[in-house]
């Protein structure tokens, strides 16, 4: 259906080195902002094929906004062990980390990877700008922070799919790189890093390059994937199989302790179904003595699945006269869950999942009502009247496919 | 090896105080000093042959009674002379205001120049004499927790409800509106002589990079007249020179097996997961105590010794936003004769001089420290030590110190060289002329020191000699930090007493009595 | 003249705070005269058509500290106040410029331009003092109690904030100490290090103020322009449509809603004391008025020195508003334009005409120009905080012309050889110069031009040496202590004579705070 209504208009936004190709690509024309970028919200006037390109093919989205840093220095491992929770110390070269990091209270400034691209190198990765807070804690240490957030782009390949497209450019076999690792490898004469992570909980990739070479990646990735299935994904899809996979969105399910205004805004790790997360047998790091008194004396919140029960919630929407009204796109409005009549926590997001054919949530829930099995009450809006429904705490990932981690045999 | 209770760092003052209090209550003290000698500031040397100058301070402001008491200072030697003449402020054209011990003769000096002026200066002397009573008060105490004060705490502040009781709420109402005050506003409230004016104003700005315009100049004024008794500019002279004193402690402390050893410079504050254990010395060797006081500055204490990355990085941010900013430059003079200051009596030289014609002249010298610039007019205060001690120079020659305001540590776009301490000799030397007109032609040697001089030479940061400036955001319980300011430091076992805590600087020693109180607590 | 004889409550000055004490007394039945000199109303928030068919906020000109409460107590959206948004704050430099806007990720990409550090500073900065700002709302909105003789209720409230300064973390406890007592310069300093970003905020803690940027007790003039609330969002600022008078008018008609009668050109020359009581007020004209309370929205020189004979007031008293501090140091331009000015730096029409316009290149900058004043003239290179009003609403100028407003510092009122037509020239001349180095077209534009003085403030506005905030925010002018200790709770030691001005706690800018509080405190002893 070529339309051909072609517009422009001035942004004051970043545009990412990929937005040449993406901007001809998105046909809803819907944006969303991230991180100061103009992003791609969905490239098809629906965001489904892309969510299920992700589950069934492979989605190809622009992940250029996340915020990276480089980490360099004979003291740089130090740095870092202080700075996260996670053991960096016995992150190998080539090995990626996901951690959380914490402020001197123990409340979550901001979550992202660690990538340790040599003895004393490392990337981080995170959603927030950490520039100023990770150089000052750095000062007086032998290391030199550099932010890498312009000087590299990134693509995110993801889907059942995505080793098959890679291997059929790139110049070394992807076939052993295992989940939370990483490889150099060259795409022609091309020298891209990959690394086998993601934000879907699904087998996946991000691709780690000079923006110079973006449009050309860009184009070897669309080329050669087409075949596959390969199919550019914006941010509604990854909302949906994020959730899907359980993983937390800092200012959606969590408000970093550099900017809540108030202490109870501000989560602990634990308090983010993070604790596994926290080496407290490792040396001092930034929060450690405030996490080792919430660990003595058990957190307050915790952070959950829930799923929204199906027989009651359609029930509510036939009382009305109405099909049960799931929703459209996953939603990140705070919602009251209840015990009886007692608030005991909210839902920051929740979808709908095409896959799994369930209603889920994530949810922040006092620790007492949070163990697996728990029934809540959830609050639900049926044509503009409150409704409470059924809905049962459940182990996350509500999704978690044996290719997310496994290697061809 | 020996095992010692307390590590004192640096023996200073303040070190020693600490120490010698420690040592009395029977506790192993050991002090190390970096310099090959004791005393810290509190310094006198040979800085010509023949001459020899009391490097930083000629004299004392006022010395916590508390201490002469519990270390007895007074039958252990320490031998304080009060001059009749306390300052001598001098003007354009010979004009001068001398400041006597004997209130009378100082009203009469000031009524040369304005009736009106002199018939207010008992007001004022008492007035400030009681604000400094609370300053008094307050300071014999840790600065409280603020600002979640508990009862304990408030119970153990009653000792300030005595100058209230004495003085009413209007003495607190006063002192809150005194200590922020910028100079000319108090000045505008009392006086209208402009020689009168800016002599007082020259309280407000001791040692500050801020000019007599920058309000909490009240605070600082308040701050020289502690335990002052109602003289205002009040000094005292340390007979043999300011080392002296520090030689009274020393020995005093070693009565009480404080055991001091010099030229070992510590280099580092050995902390183990937030716990302090001991120290490790230039030379590596390692020595462990239960507990570490340092009476350094918190720059030097926290980032030099325990190092950035052993604090949290809260308390790393407030180490890291003291301000200390040292504008205060030394400068002796060897002289062939004894200096005639134009307008005063030659019996009347054993005093401190302060060149300060108006306030104005005062705000233009600190305006150079504003922009990184020497000033072409400094504030220049001046002794002539060797009419006190005949002994630091020889025969008919004499010694001139002088401390000058504003030589700033950070100088715009460049750093401190001789040829911008040879430029700011020269700006000296054309200030002094204006009252000694012989100077220059007497002048046989100079040694200046320059705030990084004096950064150098006694590891003081920035060459502030109050370890951290004596504003009132670095008052009390912010001082050094609001999570510090009781002598504790977030490492525990690890204590502060230098002038960098409550109550700030002066070679008074209370800072090291608190803190000694502190750690017996 | 007067439709009745006898009034509840008789109000020297209409200005903004004089009206929004009227207009409470009068929404609680009083019966109340306002008296106001000139013959327009809203003392220094006021529009005038100083050339035709071009508008001026020919004092005040931007609206940020308006309490909401007031505006929706007097109802005063229904009157007239219609607030513009100011959008952005832009910082002309020699080759470059730096800008905030409404947006974040424009102001966070904006600033890291010049540096990453600053840019995320600045996200953390803004809610950091929105913060301190909220824990020092509650010592605003205290009536200052009587240290020295304190009377039940002032117990009560030194409880009630006692335990509100105990609730505050460290953290902000920490900050508060620093604000109340620093720089600005140094306080900024803590935070960020691009020396355009840091001047311009400085630029909030010398306005109004006879003060450097690196003079301490500047930032908490800064905290002071932090606790502008517009629709419950902190530092939001606000241009009245139709110009700053609309405020006092909305103010003078929700009044005139009230019951309140208000007379213009009515000078009032003395406050009729009686066995200690103020029982009226005489007229410049020969006319008396009498009212069981009379109270005075003057700044307290005028109040106490000039409306009262010395001796009906204790002597200890008549010293300490001698001794209170009211330094003019400001100016005001107002230029009619026959185009847009064009800056070097962002040539041609853009949003970023649409917010302020800040000289303040540099702390030097401003340094310079303070030193200047100190020592007794007008500053050669200002700082100056640019508005053009037409931009935001077209009719304040004829079609395709401007008004531009330049608020600028510094101009002592005490200026060697003291002001004259000359020196006004010379005054406005070097604004006009100042702003050329970076909208180089402006010489050529210029269609009017109107300079005041802080003499110029004083004669035509009534405010003692030209100072917008009815005196110096200085720690020992605030709170307990503003005017005057004993009397801070807007009563006087004249019986039934109260005040509500700006020189009153909390202090100076179009709040409405004084004069609301002042209400609420005569109301609560009627």
């Amino acid at each position: 259906m070529p339309y051909k209504n072609n517009f422009t208009a001035q942004t004051q936004l970043k545009l990412s080195p990929f937005f040449e190709r993406t901007s001809k690509l998105n046909e809803s024309q819907e944006w969303r902002r991230w991180a100061g970028y103009l992003a791609a919200t969905s490239y098809e006037l629906t965001h489904e094929n892309e969510y299920f390109a992700i589950r069934t093919k492979a989605g190809l989205l622009d992940i250029t906004p996340l915020k990276k840093y480089i980490v360099e220095g004979p003291e740089s491992e130090k740095l870092l062990n202080q700075l996260v929770t996670r053991n960096i110390a016995i992150c190998k070269v080539g090995q990626v980390m996901y951690t959380p990091w914490c402020d001197e209270d123990g409340k979550v400034i901001d979550d992202g990877t660690i990538q340790r691209l040599s003895k004393d190198k490392f990337r981080i990765t995170s959603a927030e700008p950490n520039l100023e807070w990770i150089q000052s804690n750095a000062i007086g240490m032998d290391v030199n922070v550099k932010d890498d957030s312009f000087s590299t782009a990134a693509l995110a390949l993801q889907g059942p799919n995505s080793r098959a497209i890679l291997n059929s450019i790139s110049t070394n076999n992807l076939d052993k790189l295992r989940f939370f690792w990483m490889m150099e490898t060259t795409f022609g004469n091309i020298p891209v890093s990959i690394s086998r992570t993601g934000y879907t909980g699904d087998l996946g990739y991000e691709i780690w390059i000079n923006p110079n070479d973006a449009l050309k990646v860009w184009d070897l990735l669309m080329d050669k994937g087409k075949s596959f299935g390969i199919t550019p994904t914006g941010l509604h899809a990854l909302d949906i199989a994020r959730i899907e996979a359980g993983l937390i969105l800092l200012d959606v399910d969590y408000i970093s302790s550099r900017h809540a205004l108030i202490e109870s805004r501000k989560s602990s790790p634990y308090e983010l179904g993070l604790g596994w997360a926290v080496k407290m047998n490792k040396n001092d790091f930034i929060g450690k003595s405030s996490l080792q008194k919430e660990l003595n004396h058990a957190s307050n919140w915790s952070f959950v699945g829930v799923e929204i029960e199906w027989l009651e919630f359609e029930k509510h929407y036939r009382e009305v006269g109405l099909a049960p009204g799931l929703p459209q796109t996953a939603w990140r409005t705070s919602t009251p869950l209840y015990y009886k009549n007692e608030q005991i926590g909210y839902a920051t997001s929740g979808t709908w999942s095409p896959l799994l054919k369930r209603y889920i949530a994530l949810a922040h829930l006092k620790s007492t009502y949070a163990q697996k099995g728990s029934k809540l009450m959830f609050e639900l809006k049926v044509e503009h009247f409150r409704k409470l429904t059924k809905a049962t705490v459940v182990k996350t990932p509500f999704y978690n496919p044996e290719r997310k981690r496994s290697c061809p045999k | 090896m020996k095992t010692y209770d307390v590590i004192v760092i640096g023996a200073g003052i303040n070190g020693l105080v600490t120490a010698s209090i420690l040592g009395k209550k029977g506790k192993r003290v050991l002090i190390l000093e970096s310099r090959d000698k004791i005393g810290g500031i509190a310094s006198s040397m040979e800085f010509t042959p023949g001459f020899t100058c009391n490097v930083v301070h000629d004299t004392i402001k006022w010395i916590d009674p508390r201490l002469m008491k519990i270390l007895d200072l007074d039958t252990n030697g320490l031998q304080l002379v009060e001059p009749e003449i306390l300052r001598v402020n001098l003007g354009d054209n010979s004009e001068h205001i001398t400041f006597y011990r004997d209130i009378d003769k100082t009203i009469n000096s000031i009524a040369k120049y304005s009736k009106k002026d002199s018939k207010r200066w008992e007001d004022f002397i008492s007035y400030i004499k009681k604000l400094s009573q609370f300053l008094e008060k307050l300071y014999e105490l840790p600065p409280p927790v603020l600002p979640n004060l508990g009862i304990k705490e408030v119970l153990g502040m009653r000792s300030l409800l005595s100058p209230i009781r004495k003085h009413g709420s209007q003495g607190v109402v006063d002192l809150l509106r005194v200590a922020p005050m910028m100079m000319p506003e108090l000045a505008d409230e009392w006086f209208e002589n402009e020689l009168l004016r800016s002599c007082i104003s020259t309280a407000g700005i001791h040692h500050l990079s801020f000019g007599p315009y920058a309000a909490g100049t009240g605070y600082n004024l308040l701050h020289q007249h502690v335990h002052s008794n109602g003289l205002f500019h009040n000094i005292k002279f340390v007979k043999g020179g300011i080392e002296q004193f520090a030689t009274v402690l020393k020995e005093v402390a070693e009565r009480f097996n404080v055991e001091i050893q010099t030229s070992a410079k510590v280099i580092s504050i050995n902390t183990d997961q937030n716990v302090c254990n001991g120290v490790t010395l230039e030379s590596g060797k390692k020595i462990t105590a239960k507990q570490i006081v340092s009476a350094l500055d918190p720059n030097n204490t926290f980032f030099n010794l325990v190092g950035p990355s052993n604090l949290t990085p809260d308390f790393r941010t407030q180490i890291n936003n003291i301000r200390y900013r040292g504008s205060t430059a030394r400068v002796h003079f060897a002289l062939n004769k004894l200096p005639v200051v134009k307008g005063v009596n030659n019996e009347h030289l054993k005093t401190v001089f302060s060149i300060s014609p108006s306030i104005e002249y005062l705000e233009r010298a600190s305006d150079a420290a504003k922009y990184g610039q020497i000033p072409d007019n400094p504030y220049i205060e001046f002794v002539i030590p060797s009419l006190l001690e005949s002994n630091f120079a020889p025969k008919d020659k004499h010694v001139l110190s002088a401390t000058i305001q504003y030589a700033p540590y950070h100088l715009r776009d460049t750093e401190w060289s001789d040829s911008i301490k040879d430029q700011l000799k020269n700006n000296i030397v054309d200030t002094l002329e204006k009252v000694i007109p012989n100077i220059r032609s007497i002048i046989k040697h100079t040694y200046i020191l320059s705030p990084l001089d004096l950064e150098n030479e006694f590891g003081i940061t920035e060459g502030n000699l109050n370890h951290g400036e004596m504003t009132l955001d670095q008052f009390m319980f912010m001082r050094p930090t609001i999570s510090s300011s009781q002598y504790r430091t977030p490492i525990n076992n690890l204590f502060i007493c230098g002038p960098g805590t409550h109550p700030g600087g002066g070679l008074h020693g209370t800072n090291g009595y608190n803190a000694a109180m502190e750690i017996l607590k | 003249m007067s439709k009745i004889n006898k009034y509840d409550a008789i109000i020297i000055g209409g200005g903004h705070n004089g009206l929004t004490a009227a207009a409470y007394l009068g929404r609680s039945g009083k019966k109340v005269l306002v008296l106001e000199r000139r013959h327009v109303l809203g003392g220094a928030a006021v529009t005038e058509e100083v050339y035709p068919g071009f508008k001026f906020s020919v004092c005040s000109y931007v609206v940020s500290l308006m309490k909401s409460n007031v505006m929706r107590e007097l109802m005063l959206p229904k009157f007239g106040l219609e607030l513009l948004p100011l959008e952005s704050t832009m910082t002309p430099l020699e080759n470059d410029y730096l800008i905030r806007t409404a947006d974040s990720d424009q102001t966070y990409r904006e600033i890291a331009r010049h540096s990453k550090k600053d840019a995320e500073n600045y996200m953390r900065f803004g809610p950091a003092m929105g913060q301190i700002g909220m824990a020092v709302r509650p010592i605003l909105e205290t009536i200052a109690p009587n240290p020295i003789r304190p009377s039940l209720s002032d117990l009560s409230a030194t409880k009630k904030l006692l335990d509100h300064v105990k609730s505050l973390t460290s953290k902000q406890f920490e900050y508060l100490t620093k604000l109340m007592t620093m720089s600005s310069a140094d306080f900024l300093d803590e935070w960020f290090e691009y020396e355009p970003l840091k001047a311009t905020m400085s630029a909030s803690g010398i306005i109004g103020t006879f003060m450097g940027p690196r003079s301490p007790g500047s930032a908490y003039v800064m905290l002071h322009h932090y606790m502008g609330d517009i629709d419950g969002a902190y530092r939001a600022w606000g241009f009245q449509r139709g110009g700053t008078g609309g405020v006092s008018m909305a103010i003078a008609r929700s009044a005139e809603h009230f019951g309140v009668d208000i007379m213009t050109e009515m000078s009032v020359q003395k406050v009729i004391v009686k066995n200690g009581r103020a029982i009226g007020v005489a007229l410049d004209n020969g006319d008396e008025y009498n009212s069981s309370i009379v109270i005075s929205a003057l700044d307290p020189k005028l109040t106490f020195l000039n409306m009262i004979d010395e001796s009906e007031l204790p002597p200890d008293f008549v010293s300490a508003i001698k001794n209170f501090r009211i330094r003019g140091s400001s100016g005001k331009v107002n230029l009619a334009l026959d185009a847009l000015p064009d800056f070097s730096c962002l040539p041609g029409d853009g949003r970023h005409l649409r917010g302020a316009i800040s000289i303040s290149p540099s702390y030097d900058h401003l340094e310079k120009a303070y030193d200047d004043a100190k020592y007794g003239n007008f500053s050669e290179a200002p700082f100056m905080d640019i508005i053009l009003p037409s931009v935001l609403d077209p009719d304040m100028a004829p079609p395709g012309k401007h008004v531009m407003s330049c608020f600028v510092q510094y101009a002592p009122y005490h200026i060697n050889g003291g002001w004259n037509d000359q020196k006004r020239e010379d005054f406005g001349d070097a604004v006009i110069n100042t702003i050329s180095r970076y909208a180089p077209n402006i010489k050529d534009i210029i269609l009017h031009r109107q300079v005041l003085t802080p003499a110029d403030l004083e004669s035509t506005f009534g405010l003692t040496e030209g100072n917008i905030f009815h005196g110096e925010l200085t720690l020992q002018q605030l709170f307990s202590l503003r005017p005057a200790v004993k009397w801070a709770d807007y009563t006087t030691p004249i019986k039934n004579y109260f005040q509500c001005g700006s020189g009153t706690h909390p202090g100076g800018g179009i709040t409405g705070s004084p004069g609301e509080m002042a209400a609420k405190k005569i109301l609560g002893s009627w």
